[in-house]
């Protein structure tokens, strides 16, 4: 349910739980689009800009794709989390680099394991590698704090 | 981009472009607080830079 009510001085429209769930889904999948959605277009497209290009520059400096690991769990784990945060971009990009959804270290004794070890080391060989994965994490943890604050307008914690 | 310095200049304004639009509303807030944390990384990555010289592997 929408309701209007005053606050300062202008009509503030509290956002329907409905509404918050698909601005938050949507700026997930799409960078700045939970923002469109509450009516922030503008800054919801320069977010979408800011993120998908930091995530290309990461993707063209060869910055790595994070691989779960058991052996580091815990490091590999939060990668991927900085990594998953830019939505299915990250999918189609770990596509496009290992030829298939890849986000663990197979088993040792699985075939796919050493093409994928390689093709992994073959990117941090790269000399700016280590500048296209600051990007390639700053755009999945900037996505997520967007969706923050997708939380925060929707509450109206924030304009 | 293959440089040291130019992957900082552009990593350190998207960073500041984000910010300064996430945490201020107003446009001269915005660029007043975005320049002074892209000037902030800028330069503190220089003088950081410049402290090491001293310093080489």
């Amino acid at each position: 349910m929408t309701e209007t009510r005053p606050v300062a001085g202008r009509a503030v429209v509290d956002v329907s739980l409905g509404r918050t769930a698909l601005a938050l889904v949507a700026g997930w999948l799409v960078p700045g689009a939970g923002h469109a959605i509450l009516g922030r277009v503008r800054r919801g497209a320069l977010f979408f800009l800011l993120i998908m290009g930091s995530f290309g520059i990461g993707l063209a400096e060869e910055g790595r794709l994070a691989l779960y690991s058991p052996r580091e769990g815990f490091l590999t784990g939060l990668q991927l989390v900085a990594n998953l945060g830019v939505g299915p971009a990250d999918l189609f990009a770990r596509m496009s680099v290992y030829g298939e959804a890849a986000y663990a270290l197979p088993d040792p004794s699985d075939a796919s394991h050493r093409p994928r070890i390689e093709k992994f080391r073959e990117r941090q060989r790269s000399a700016v590698s280590a500048y296209g994965t600051a990007y390639l994490w700053s755009a999945g943890l900037m996505n997520l704090l967007l969706l923050m604050d997708v939380w925060d307008i929707a509450k109206r914690r924030k304009d | 981009m293959r440089g040291h310095f130019a992957n900082l200049v552009v990593y350190s304004g998207i960073i500041a472009t984000f910010f300064s639009v996430l945490t201020r509303r107003d446009r001269r807030e915005q660029l007043r607080f975005g320049g002074l944390v892209w000037l902030s990384m800028v330069g503190g990555v220089l003088l950081l830079a410049y402290l090491m010289l001293p310093f080489p592997r």
